[in-house]
Formats: structure tokens, sequence, C-alpha cells
């Protein structure tokens, strides 16, 4: 797929107009279509006793009157919660270690120029059977969402941690293997030619030559996407029962919405904790 | 080989690959290793899985049903980026503080704005669209909003640092060409930004298709919908008709917007 699209000339003239308008278009049907069914809700937002009822949610996350002790003040949940909370960190972390374990040991066969032998001289095209299987798994798995990934999980896999991070890591598997396999398709190669040049072995040129440009890229982007994990684990708990996801599901259907709102204060904590921690490490792999 | 040069820094990084998988590790102890990770049933279950790509359903009757499952989800990704876009973009203006000059009240909108903007990012939509539907009923415009919201978020804050980015050269000529501050924002910082914009939001919409899908979970039709619908009664062969539709979904969109993107963005 990647090599047809860059055999097409370089300049398509008017590509970018023709896709404003096509995309103008999709909206206007799309909004259409959505305001031309009657229950579409746009005319609820407009009428008053959606948005008093809206107020009564909004008060009843902030625990105003519930009977009864007010969830914010008690400490067995919010040690539950806290304890979620670490669950939740683990199966964000497990799932990025699993999808970059997976894309580590699978991103060379699938770039372009190690599958036709470019990057080694060698100008035998014996990996492209290799590269399109790759390439397909990464474009199938990357285009399922993970809550899908999980609802499948789940009947082979026991609900709890591990099915949650399967799930998440078989997605973002998909992203991390495109992503890398691309860094080596874009890098320069010259490094990998002189070794091969002095007579190094295959084993050689990507430990000396392909490795060193391109982990850096590989252990950024995995930095990335734990940001993007760590928002969805809570999601995928839904399904997969682990962590934050599971209880705030329960505490949901129970009406319990002050706990609810309880666990979301976590969900916030757990988020902006990893985008520091994860900026932080960044610039470690710089 | 131990001639080759080592990169700078190779601490930095060595510290840090040990740091993950450390993680990676001390985060595996949270699984209940042995007793019973795998269903009793789950064996068979990978069978009549695997078995069932041999036959995925494709009668005519049910491509009907999944072509039009995919088109409803394909409505409300388009439906909500386009509602994002307007919420992000005025927003992003905001936080980028290029609209006042200085001072007090520019530091405060900025804070603010990019306060909302990181609070609505953090939130996943379909969090956002479970709290919709209990707080506004469960209808089309509770799901768009739920979806436009974060994505809000992401594009507002995308777009502040794109019209900050912009270089400083061309708006001298029209700040002393006497261009108001509106003036120099359309003129100027927009018309140098779009592109990078135009790109990213194209980018965003791919991430919405796969966002679309999944409120199905809150009881929304689509292809995620449909999905359930065939799990529930465990026929796969279905679920592959439906899942490989919608990773070519994704696909076609990712690749329209890649190279709408390589067009765009210098």
């Amino acid at each position: 797929m990647i090599a047809i699209r860059e055999r097409r000339p370089a300049t398509r003239p008017g590509l970018v107009r023709v896709s404003a308008i096509g995309f103008g278009l999709l909206a206007v049907l799309a909004w259409g279509q959505v305001l031309a069914g009657g229950d579409s809700g746009a005319g609820d937002l407009f009428r008053g006793d959606t948005w008093t009822r809206a107020g009564e949610f909004a008060g009843e996350l902030l625990g105003l009157g519930a009977e009864g002790e007010s969830a914010f003040v008690d400490g067995a949940l919010w040690q539950n919660a806290i304890g979620l909370s670490v669950e939740t960190l683990a199966m964000s972390v497990l799932a990025a270690g699993i999808a970059g374990a997976a894309a580590l040991v699978s991103f060379l066969p699938a770039a372009r120029n190690v599958a036709y032998g470019e990057l080694g001289g060698s100008r035998r095209a014996v990996g492209v059977p290799g590269y399109m299987v790759l390439r397909l798994l990464f474009a199938f798995t990357r285009g399922v969402p993970e809550l899908v990934w999980a609802l499948i999980i789940v009947f082979v896999f026991s609900p709890g941690v591990l099915a949650g991070a399967l799930a998440l890591a078989v997605h973002n598997y998909g992203i991390l293997g495109k992503l890398a396999a691309e860094v080596v398709e874009n890098m320069d190669t010259r490094p990998a030619r002189a070794l091969r040049g002095a007579g190094a072995n295959n084993f050689q040129m990507v430990l000396y030559g392909v490795l060193p440009q391109a982990l850096p890229h590989l252990l950024t982007y995995l930095l990335y996407r734990w940001e993007v994990i760590i928002r969805t684990t809570v999601v995928v708990g839904f399904v997969a029962a682990g962590g934050l996801g599971r209880e705030f599901r329960l505490q949901m259907s129970y009406l319990h919405y002050d706990e609810v709102a309880l666990l979301l204060i976590c969900y916030l904590a757990l988020v902006i904790g990893v985008d520091l921690v994860s900026a932080g490490l960044r610039r470690l792999a710089r | 080989m131990r001639a080759v040069p080592r990169a700078p820094r190779i601490e930095g990084r060595g510290l840090l690959t040990l740091l993950l998988i450390g993680a990676v590790g001390l985060s595996a102890l949270s699984v209940p290793w042995g007793g019973d990770l795998v269903h009793p049933g789950g064996g068979s279950a990978v069978g009549s899985i695997v078995k069932a790509l041999a036959r995925v359903e494709l009668s005519p009757e049910f491509l009907r049903i999944t072509a039009y499952a995919a088109w409803t989800t394909l409505r409300f990704a388009v439906a909500g980026v386009t509602l994002a876009l307007a919420i992000g973009l005025p927003l992003g203006v905001v936080a980028s503080g290029v609209l006042t000059r200085s001072g007090g009240r520019k530091t405060a909108s900025i804070v603010v704005a990019r306060f909302v903007l990181a609070l609505l990012r953090s939130i996943h939509e379909l969090v956002w669209a479970w709290l919709f539907v209990v707080a506004i009923g469960l209808s089309p415009m509770a799901v768009i909003l739920a979806l436009a919201l974060p994505y809000a978020g992401i594009l507002g804050r995308v777009f502040a640092d794109a019209l900050i980015d912009v270089p400083e050269e061309p708006l001298r000529a029209l700040r002393s060409a006497g261009a108001s501050e509106i003036k120099l924002l359309v003129y100027g910082r927009l018309t140098i930004a779009l592109p990078d914009m135009l790109g990213y939001g194209f980018y965003r919409f791919e991430c919405a298709i796969r966002s679309a899908a999944i409120f199905s979970f809150v009881g929304v039709q689509g292809l995620g919908y449909q999905i359930q619908l065939s799990l529930d009664d465990l026929l796969w062969n279905e679920v592959w008709t439906l899942l490989i539709a919608l990773a070519a979904l994704v696909l076609l969109v990712d690749a329209w917007s890649s190279q709408v993107r390589r067009r765009l963005v210098s």
C-alpha cells in the first residue's frame, strides 16, 4: 500500500480542495441526517427541563441531596478508589509493555527498505511476503478500537487486569508497529550501508546501524501512547472488568453518582500524573 | 565493532529502558498468575473464532446491514469532528493569547482556556458519553457532544500552539501597515497556520471513526452496535465481516487524511 502511494506523482493539483469540498458535503449530509431524524435530541438542548435534569445530575455528582454521609468524606471509599487507581495504572503499563515488546520484535521486517533488501545493499526482496503480512496485521489491529478488542478477548481470557491489558496492547501494537516501521523507512541508511560495506553481518548491522537510530523514536512513541492508554484503560475496564472502569460501571448502575465523581477525580489525577511522568521520561529518551 | 561512536546521552536512554522494564515487571505482579486466567471454554472460543475466518459472512443482506452501520458510524464521526472544530477553534484562539496584547487579562484568559482544554481532553469520549446519556438522555446529539468535547480539547491545544508558532516577520509587516489584532489573526496567523491546522483536523477525523464505533456501548447504532449483536449470538463469521469493515473504513480515512496532510504540512 505504502509502495503504491509513494510512486504516485508528487503533485496532484486540487486534492486538498477536493478533500475540503468532499468533507464539507459529508458534514452537510451527516448533520442533515442527524437533525432530520425526529429524535436527534438537538431540540432537547433548548428545552428547560433537559437542563434542569442535567443540573440535578451535576448536583448528584457533587453529592448534594444524598441521604447519609457523602462519599467524599468516606475513607474506605477513597482507599478502595486509590487501590483501583493503582490497578488501572498497572494495567496501562502492562499494556504499553506488551505492545512495545511485540512491536520491537516485529517492526524491522515491516519496513519496506528492509523487506526489499535496500537497507543492506543487497537487492534481493526476500522479505516481501513477511512485510505484507505484518503491514496487514498492523492495519487490522490498529483499525479496530481497544474496547472492541476487549469485547472479543473476554471470550478467551477471564475478565481482569490481563484481559484489559491485552485488549489495549493489541490496538497499540498496530499503531506502534506502523510508526516504528516508518521510522526505519525514513531513517538515514548510510550507517547501515557503511557497516555492511565493512563486512558486518545482518545482526551487527541491525544492532549498530539501525537500532541506535530507531529505538529512541520507538521509546518516544511508546511514552506518547502510554498517555492515550491511561485514558482508555478506564473504558476498557468497563468490559474487561479491571481497575477504575469496573467500579465506574458498577456505581453508575447503582446510581451512586457521588461515588462516580470520586472515581472521576482519581481518573483525572491518574491522567494528569501520567502526562507529567511521560513528559519527564521523554526528555530522557531524547 | 566497539569503535562505533555511541550516541550522546546513552546513559539517559539506558536508565529509561531499565525504568520501563522495571515498571512493566512490577505491573505484571498485579495479574493473578496461575488460577483461571483463561476461561474453561477459552480454547474452544479461539478455535471457533479462527474457523469463522474461513467463512466470513458475505451474504448481500448482511453486507447491506454492514454498509448501513458503517455509514451510521461515519455520520457520527463527521458530525462530532465538525462540532469539535467549532468549539476547539475559538477556545484555541483564546488559549493562544494572540488577541490580547499583554498584562493580567491576557495571562488569566490563557490560563483559564488552557485549563478548560486540558479538562475536556483528559476524560475519554466514552466516559463523556455515559455522563451525557444520564444527564440529558440517550440521543444522537448527546453522543455527538460527547465526541466533540474531548476532541475540541485536543484540537484547541494544537491550534493554540500552531497560532503561536507562526513566524514573526509577516505579522510585523501587517502590524506596521496598521492591522488590528483581529485582522492580524485572520490575515496573518490563521492564514499561515491553516495548513497545519487542517492537516491535524483531518488526522483527528480518522480517530473519530474509531471513537464513533465504540459509542455502541451506551446504546448507539453503528458498526460497534452490530459487533455487539453478533457477539451476543456468537456469530463469529458476522463479527469478522464487521471487524474488517471497521478496519477498512478507518484505513480508508487514514489514507485520505495522510494524502491531504502530505500536501498541507510542510
